[in-house]
This record gives structure tokens, C-alpha cells and sequence, in this order.
């Protein structure tokens, strides 16, 4: 290696751990200051609790048994409505892509209920399926699936011509230009799909868990509401916070693993 | 029967919602086997509707066209239309694959392409890798790998540059006449058509029909720079100016 590359090398290093020292800074700082103004009560630590609150109440949790219970059973609910999301979106997107006369048809419907605002459903899907994880999922699916069925569903659609034409030359069959050209060039597409459909069943998984009201971060926010202990509040919003930003980076490094070559 | 291929009064309309294109109108021609074949005419005359046509990529036209049915036909786009996410090596056997045809020999012959080309190290990269050159070589190989019959070619070195595309078109020309394949190649550089090919068709604008076809009698069949320097590469190339002129005005 020359020295200018390895010079070259170092300079990318360095302004790497240049850019985490400045994140760290900015944390630290930024929870300092809260941790001041709140008791020199500038700002009300009623309202806006503070870091050595939320901490105490993050012990509390522990202590009184259900505070895992809680991050697991909205970490299981996203999970599974994502799941479900995903693979029924690429389902229903194939589908789609196969019959086009279908796609033609149902295309306004998808495009009103992609802008329908579904919290307007909450009620009604609790009547439907009782306040239990089913109308969590449901309302976190009405939520993810149709990004997602759109969002795989152009990327379909974007499939190189050259290439689709050369498949046909080949006289490959049309399963065969699903599974060598279509799913595979829409790896990017899909991928995208997931980083909006995490973001989508989060809010979606947290709306139900406010409806439902019995477990969860989005339960412990409501009932801190309720109780009028606001420290619940802010410890669910940096749970939320702290969770969304790993579950968008497991994402990541699931595309650095799959896109290598592309 | 001496003849691979033969068209008779091919016409091919397109329906759209703006109207009605005709496409190309009453074409005929033969072709032997082991014979190269231009076709040269202006911008959007047909030339590529007709390879669809021949290709059996496109049934809806009128006409005739006569072959025997178990002629292996196979078609190079302008793209190399390589998949980026299969190696040099996986996108050369697509076509075998897809037609389920790999077996040892196959591969065999895919294996000597790649040597006969000065691939074979590049076998695991990936097309990003490559030069726009190699990956138009590596589009042949597939294409080639299928042993074809009859090549189909449509402007395959276009978006190559001025270098690649002599050095390329050489290698395909010597391939080519070493197998004895027969070949329709469509351009739009009328040095190739002349210098590659032993008849030029020329089409007219739209709608697309015969203009003119020149037989090209040289006595090199070896390469296509010798070629170049026979003596009456200029009539010809004036001649297919000419024609191609006419029609523009
Ligand atoms: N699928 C289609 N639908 C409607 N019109 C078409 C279609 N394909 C081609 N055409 C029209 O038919 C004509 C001939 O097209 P074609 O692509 O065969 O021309 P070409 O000679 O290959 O052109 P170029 O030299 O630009 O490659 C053009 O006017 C084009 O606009
Ligand atoms: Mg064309």
C-alpha cells in the first residue's frame, strides 16, 4: 500500500470517529442540560420528567417485574405484523404484476385506502376483534401493507425492458421470469419497502397498543397519562426512540448484506 | 431447399391510441446458410420489428416466413442486458439454464469462449467491474453458448466505443465465420455493414420496404480490417450512402 493510500485511509478513519465523538457530545450534552433546566426548574419536571427520573423509573419497572415484559411483547407485536406485512405485500404484489387487468381494477381502491387516516378504523377494530395483540397486528397491518404491496409493486414494474426482452428471446416461462429476473432486480425496491414498513408498523403497532390499552411501551405511556405520572411518558418515547433506531439498523445491515454486488 | 430463412411479404402494422403505424411493408428476402446478412435504414424504419418477427418474439404481422422448425434462433440486443447480480460466469449460462440445457458439453463450449475471448479470470466478477467492451464480449458468449443457427444482432456494438467496436466486431466476425454461423446483423454505421457482411439491405423510412440490396464481393473472409482495404470498399460504401441519402430527403 503507498503511503498516500494509507494516508488516504487514515483521513476516512479519523473522520468517522470524529462524527461519533460529536454524537456522543451532542447526547451528553443534550441530557445534561434537561437534567439541569429541570432542577433549577426552568422547565416543569412535571411535564418534562428528566434523565435521572426517567432512570429511577426504569428501575421502578424492573423492580415491580414487567418492564422486559413490556419492550418484549411490543417488540414481538411489531415483529409479527411486519412479518406479515411484508410477505403478504410481496404476495399480494406478485399477484398483481402477473394479472394486470387485476392491478387496473383495484387500483383506485388501493390508492383510497393508502390515504385513509386508519386510526379512524380503531374503534371499529376493536369491536371486530376484542381488545386483545389481534387488533394490534390488524391495525399495524392496515397500516404497513399497502406501502408495502405499492412500493414492491413498482418495483416490479421497473424491471429493465432489455432484460424482460431478452428473458423472452430465451423463451423463459413466465415463473421463470418471476424467480431469475422480476423478484431479484426488485431486491432494492424490496429492501426500501422494509425501512418504510418498519417506521409504518411501529406507529402502527403503538396506535393499537393506545386502543388496546394492557401491555406494551404504548400501554405504559397511555397509563402514564392516566395516572398522571408523566415519567412513564417520557420513558416510553426514549424506549421508542432507542428501538425504531436499532430496528432501522438491523435493516441496514441486512441491505449491506444482500445489495453487495449491486 | 439451400435456403435457412426465407420472408415472404412480411408487413407489420402497430396499433396505438394515437393511431395506426405501418411499420414495414412488403419485405422480402432469403438467406443460406452461412451467410452474413446487414440490414442499414433510417431511424425508427422497422429494423427491429423485423428481427421480432424472425425471432418469433412478435406473431402479429403479415406474410410468410419460411424455416425449418427446429432452427435454433437466437438474438443479441444493443443492451448487454447482463444481470448485475449474477457473475460474468452465472450470466453467460443464463440462456443454457433457462433453456435447460446445461451438460458438460455445453459448458465445454462456454469454458473455450471464455478462453477464446480472454475472460476466463474475469469468470467471478461481477459486470459493474467490467468495461463496456467485455461486457458486450460476455453477451456473446451467452448468445453463442446456445449454438445457434441463425445470430440475430441489432446494433450489438452501438453503445460501444469507436476502439472496442472494431476490436469487438472483429472477434465477432472471426467466430462467426469459423462456425459457419449465419448471421442478420442491424446497424447503423454503414463501414460495419459493408466490411461484415457478404449482402446489405437497405430499407426506406417508413413504411419500411426494400430499397436496395448490394452484394458485397470481397475475397478476404478472414478479417474485417483486410476487408476494409479491398478495393472497391468505397464504391459500396458510396453506393449504400447513396440510397440511405435519398431517403432522408
Ligand atoms: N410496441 C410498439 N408500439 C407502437 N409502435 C411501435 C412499437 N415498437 C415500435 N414502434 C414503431 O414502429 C417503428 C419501427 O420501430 P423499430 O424499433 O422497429 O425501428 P428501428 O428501425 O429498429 O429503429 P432504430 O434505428 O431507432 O433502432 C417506429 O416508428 C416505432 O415508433
Ligand atoms: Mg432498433
Amino acid at each position: 500500500m503507498s503511503l498516500d493510500q494509507k494516508k488516504y485511509l487514515h483521513k476516512l478513519h479519523m473522520n468517522k470517529i470524529k462524527v461519533i465523538i460529536c454524537q456522543i457530545f451532542l447526547i451528553v450534552s443534550f441530557l445534561f442540560l434537561w437534567e439541569y433546566l429541570v432542577n433549577k426548574g426552568i422547565i416543569s419536571s412535571f411535564i418534562y420528567s428528566s434523565p435521572s427520573r426517567v432512570i429511577k423509573t426504569i428501575k421502578e419497572l424492573i423492580e415491580s417485574h414487567n418492564f422486559f415484559n413490556h419492550i418484549y411483547i411490543t417488540l414481538k407485536e411489531v415483529f409479527i405484523s411486519f412479518t406479515l406485512g411484508i410477505s403478504l405485500g410481496f404476495i399480494i404484489a406478485l399477484i398483481l404484476y402477473e394479472f394486470k387487468f387485476l392491478a387496473k381494477v383495484i387500483d383506485p381502491f388501493l390508492t383510497m385506502l393508502n390515504s385513509l387516516p386508519k386510526v379512524a378504523l380503531g374503534p371499529l377494530i376493536i369491536i371486530a376483534c376484542g381488545a386483545n395483540i389481534k387488533s394490534i397486528i390488524l391495525m399495524a397491518l392496515l397500516i404497513n401493507l399497502i406501502v408495502s404491496i405499492i412500493t414492491i409493486y413498482n418495483g416490479f414494474l421497473g424491471t429493465d425492458e432489455y432484460i424482460l426482452k431478452l428473458f423472452k428471446t430465451l423463451g423463459a416461462s413466465r415463473f421463470q421470469i418471476l424467480t431469475k429476473l422480476v423478484i431479484p432486480s426488485s431486491y432494492q425496491t424490496i429492501i426500501a419497502s422494509f425501512k418504510l414498513g418498519i417506521a409504518q408498523t411501529l406507529i402502527g403497532v403503538i396506535m393499537g397498543e393506545f386502543l388496546v390499552s394492557k401491555e406494551g411501551i404504548g400501554y405504559l405511556i397511555v397509563y402514564g397519562k392516566q395516572v398522571f405520572n408523566l415519567n412513564y411518558v417520557m420513558t416510553g418515547i426514549i424506549l421508542l426512540g432507542i428501538i425504531s433506531y436499532i430496528l432501522y439498523k438491523l435493516i441496514i445491515i441486512l441491505e449491506n448484506k444482500l445489495l453487495k454486488h449491486l | 431447399m439451400n435456403n435457412l430463412l426465407e420472408i415472404n411479404n412480411i408487413s407489420k402494422n402497430y396499433h396505438t391510441k394515437n393511431g395506426e403505424i405501418e411499420a414495414i411493408k412488403n419485405i422480402s428476402f432469403k438467406i443460406k446458410k452461412g451467410e452474413i446478412i446487414s440490414i442499414v435504414g433510417p431511424s425508427g424504419c422497422g429494423k427491429s420489428t423485423l428481427l421480432s418477427i424472425i425471432s418469433e418474439l412478435d406473431h402479429d404481422y403479415f406474410g410468410k416466413i419460411i424455416k425449418d422448425n427446429n432452427l435454433k434462433i437466437a438474438y443479441m440486443l444493443q443492451s448487454d442486458a447482463l444481470l448485475p447480480w449474477l457473475t460474468i460466469y452465472e450470466n453467460a449460462i443464463l440462456g443454457l439454464k433457462i433453456k435447460k440445457r446445461l451438460d458438460n458439453e455445453t459448458l465445454d463450449y462456454v469454458n473455450y469462449l471464455f478462453d477464446f475471448y480472454n475472460l476466463s479470470e474475469f469468470k467471478e466478477s461481477y459486470p459493474k467491474n467490467l468495461s463496456g467492451g467485455m461486457r458486450q464480449r460476455v453477451a456473446l458468449i451467452r448468445t453463442l453458448a446456445l449454438k445457434p443457427d441463425l445470430l440475430l444482432l441489432d446494433e450489438p456494438f452501438s453503445a460501444l466505443d469507436q476502439q472496442s467496436r472494431l476490436l469487438i466486431s472483429d472477434d465477432v466476425y472471426k467466430i462467426v465465420k469459423k462456425e459457419k454461423k449465419t448471421v442478420i446483423l442491424v446497424t447503423h454505421n454503414i463501414e460495419e455493414a459493408v466490411s461484415f457482411s457478404d449482402r446489405v439491405i437497405v430499407l426506406s423510412k417508413r413504411p419500411s420496404q426494400i430499397k436496395n440490396i448490394i452484394n458485397i464481393n470481397f475475397t478476404n473472409q478472414e478479417s474485417i480490417y483486410e476487408r476494409r482495404k479491398e478495393k472497391y470498399y468505397h464504391q459500396y460504401f458510396d453506393t449504400i450512402w447513396k440510397d440511405l441519402d435519398i431517403n432522408e430527403s
